[in-house]
């Protein structure tokens, strides 16, 4: 099955439900609103980061759902257009969805007024804006994960730490000239001041899929480490470049979005040393992955295609899901059924230290901090597979909080 | 002086790869005179079909001349399918067809194979060639020799019998049509030519960044490079390229750490719109003068 038949010719998919819920069919089902881009720019991560979301949610149904109440995904595609984006919300919301997750930064920041008007809850992990992390000017907006400003930070902390530190390092932010490619620049550029590091940036045009010119720059500038800051096609012509204009592997440090097809692109071998930021753990090993193997995966009732299974983009959807699940449990607990957006907004708020048993860094999230701590950790390509080359942490985050707030100051002054 | 030689170099072959996609685009435009929108989604489609057969097993020698073959017919059956039946119809029309055609495809390839980026290993080592400080990119030098032989090969075939009919199609169809050659037929091996151009620039670039819709996105350069070179000149895809690679690596080279990034596709933007307005035809495109 492929993702854009699973995203238009499915266009309501019901995770799950059968076995479990007999016995307490007449429940009303929770609705979540996956509603993201399966035929546009997000497609390099879309597939299996929602089959992801979509087999977790059936191992919650499969094991009774939340006491006997289902939960159900509404899959839909919006292309990444904020209007088909906006189309796809409303109906959703019209069928009783109470959480929603693009999976697009351009859909999710043109939504942030409907769902705080709405009270529904928008989880954005690892893409959006960053200053949502701010959870007084943006209650039900719910980041979950590290943001790109975190896992900047996280990964200097890491050459910090591992590199007989930052100053009088200098670094290369090679990015891909967009919003997105920008984010990081003014945490890294507070950081430089802060820890007495060079940075500069060095732009690439979108897609990415020629940076030779750029390239050839920032061998000029002589960087001691890169950070490859794109996505999709991109990235894997990123670390080709930067291996070709001599920049060793254990150098570049990537965002979140390297994984193992980029590898496979680049050349398992070649890639061997690369670092990236990591959010969840990858691979099989965790309890939550061999439970979706043996009731979802082995029973047949998988999402896509089982290859999927444990790969980096896979995993960051079971995370997902994991903690809006255990949001919506704590919701339940504390104020019962039926669950609405200020309930789950709540259940959000009461997360405490939650791993998702090893799959994520403990998060907490409070009233005010919806990014949960910002904790990720380094990862290195090994040749195989990714191997962790550090604990989970989060690093820096004073510069972070500044960022937030100056950001979460401009939405209020309506900037 | 090594790094002004090194975006010239770099950009010469960046360029000549371009040219391998604008190249289908002059094939289809030289004989039938349609602006063929969907030339990044062939080359993508191109990329897609190699990567499939390598992905059945068969070894990429085999799978690159197969791809070949089938897009040739695929060009066949594109002709006959659809731009026969627009035949009277407004040349607006057929454009948007194949607008139409480039979404179209550009959906239907990541949807029946999967989104994610498909690795295609031409087996080009990473390592560069290194003349004096000068780094010259291994995939780029492969990839403009090829794109060379390519557009050698056009010229050549357009001295041939064959050729010289599309040559006469290309001039004047009604008069074609009154000496006996078929329109329909030059037109239609015209496109399953640029198909075979297309699994070239498909194999070339889908190595360099991996198989997957962004190839699509090569019609943009492609379009400045036929713009320049001139719409129905195989030597102008050739000179066009080398004119586009060189500015958008020399002027990014220089300009980007002075604005902070993103001039080349202002340098692209604006070969497409100084071309326009100072010689519409391009360099070595045919000026056609029509009494009105």
């Amino acid at each position: 099955m492929n993702s854009l038949k699973r995203g238009l010719l499915a266009a309501v998919v019901v995770a799950g439900l059968g076995t479990a819920g007999g016995a307490l069919a007449q429940e009303e089902p929770i609705r979540f609103g996956l509603l993201q881009d399966f035929t546009a720019v997000y497609t390099f991560v879309s597939g299996e980061y929602n089959q992801g979301q979509r087999d977790y949610l059936t191992l919650v149904n499969e094991e009774g759902g939340l006491d006997g109440i289902m939960i159900e995904a509404i899959v839909r595609d919006h292309g990444n257009e904020p209007q088909r984006g906006i189309e796809a919300y409303n109906r959703a919301k019209e069928e009783g969805a109470v959480l929603f997750d693009f999976f697009s930064t351009p859909v999710s920041r043109a939504l942030v007024d409907s769902v705080l008007e709405d009270e529904v809850v928008l989880i954005t992990a690892l893409h959006g804006r960053g200053d949502a992390s701010n959870g007084e000017v943006f209650p039900y907006v719910f980041p979950m994960m590290a943001t790109y400003w975190s896992q900047a930070t996280v990964l200097a902390n890491h050459i910090a730490e591992h590199e007989d530190g930052l100053e009088g390092k200098k670094i290369a932010l090679v990015h891909i000239d967009s919003p997105f490619g920008r984010e990081p620049l003014p945490v890294l550029e507070a950081l430089a001041e802060q820890e007495g590091f060079e940075l500069r940036n060095f732009p690439y045009p979108s897609p990415g899929n020629e940076q030779s010119a750029t390239w050839t720059e920032v061998r000029h500038y002589r960087p001691d480490h890169v950070f490859i800051w794109g996505a999709g096609g991109g990235q894997p012509v990123s670390v080709r470049e930067a291996i070709r204009n001599g920049i060793s592997p254990g150098d570049i440090y990537s965002v979140v979005w390297l994984a193992e097809t980029d590898a496979e692109n680049v050349g398992a071998d070649t890639m061997t040393g690369v670092k990236r930021f990591e959010a969840t753990a990858s691979g099989t090993d965790t309890p939550i992955l061999q439970r979706i193997q043996e009731k979802v995966i082995d029973a047949g009732l998988g999402s896509g295609d089982a290859e999927n299974v444990g790969t980096s983009y896979y995993n960051i959807g079971v995370a997902s899901m994991a903690v809006a699940v255990e949001a919506a449990r704590l919701a339940l607990e504390a104020e019962g059924a039926p669950l609405t957006g200020p309930k789950l907004k709540a259940g959000f708020e009461m997360i405490s230290d939650f791993d998702a048993e090893g799959l994520m860094p403990p998060i907490t999230i409070t009233a005010r901090d919806h990014q949960g701590g910002g904790a990720g950790r380094v990862s290195q390509w090994n040749g195989e597979r990714w191997e962790p080359v550090s604990d989970w942490t989060a690093a820096y985050q004073d510069v972070v909080q500044r960022e937030i707030d100056e950001g979460a100051e401009a939405f209020l002054q309506g900037n | 002086m090594y790094y002004f030689a090194e975006l010239v170099i770099n950009g010469a072959l960046t360029g000549l790869m371009y040219s391998l996609v604008a190249l289908g685009f002059v094939l289809i435009y030289k004989s039938s005179g349609v602006p063929n929108l969907a030339a990044g989604a062939v080359v993508m489609v191109g990329a897609y079909a190699v990567w499939l057969l390598t992905s059945y097993g068969l070894p990429l020698y085999f799978s690159i001349p197969l791809s070949a073959a089938i897009m040739f017919v695929l060009g066949l059956l594109t002709e006959r399918l659809l731009l026969r039946r627009m035949v009277g119809q407004p040349i607006i029309m057929v454009v948007m067809l194949t607008l139409g055609l480039e979404i179209f495809l550009r959906g239907l390839g990541p949807g029946l194979l999967g989104a994610a980026p498909k690795p295609l290993n031409l087996g080009i080592g990473l390592s560069p060639m290194i003349v004096g400080d000068i780094f010259i990119n291994r995939a780029y030098f492969v990839g403009g020799i090829v794109a060379l032989l390519m557009i050698g090969s056009a010229l050549l075939f357009f001295r041939t019998r064959l050729g010289t009919k599309l040559r006469a199609v290309s001039d004047d169809h009604v008069s074609s049509w009154a000496v006996g050659i078929s329109v329909e037929r030059a037109i239609g091996v015209s496109w399953g030519l640029a198909g075979i151009a297309a699994v070239a620039a498909g194999v070339l670039w889908g190595s360099v960044q991996g198989v997957d819709w962004t190839l699509s996105m090569l019609l943009f350069p492609a379009v400045a490079v036929v713009i320049l070179g001139g719409i129905d000149s195989i030597w102008g895809v050739l000179i066009g390229g080398l004119i586009v690679g060189m500015l958008g690596s020399i002027i990014p080279g220089y300009v980007d750490q002075i604005v902070g990034g993103g001039t080349r596709d202002v340098v692209t933007s604006l070969i497409i719109l100084i071309t326009i307005m100072i010689r519409p035809y391009g360099i070595f495109g045919r000026e056609d003068i029509e009494r009105i």
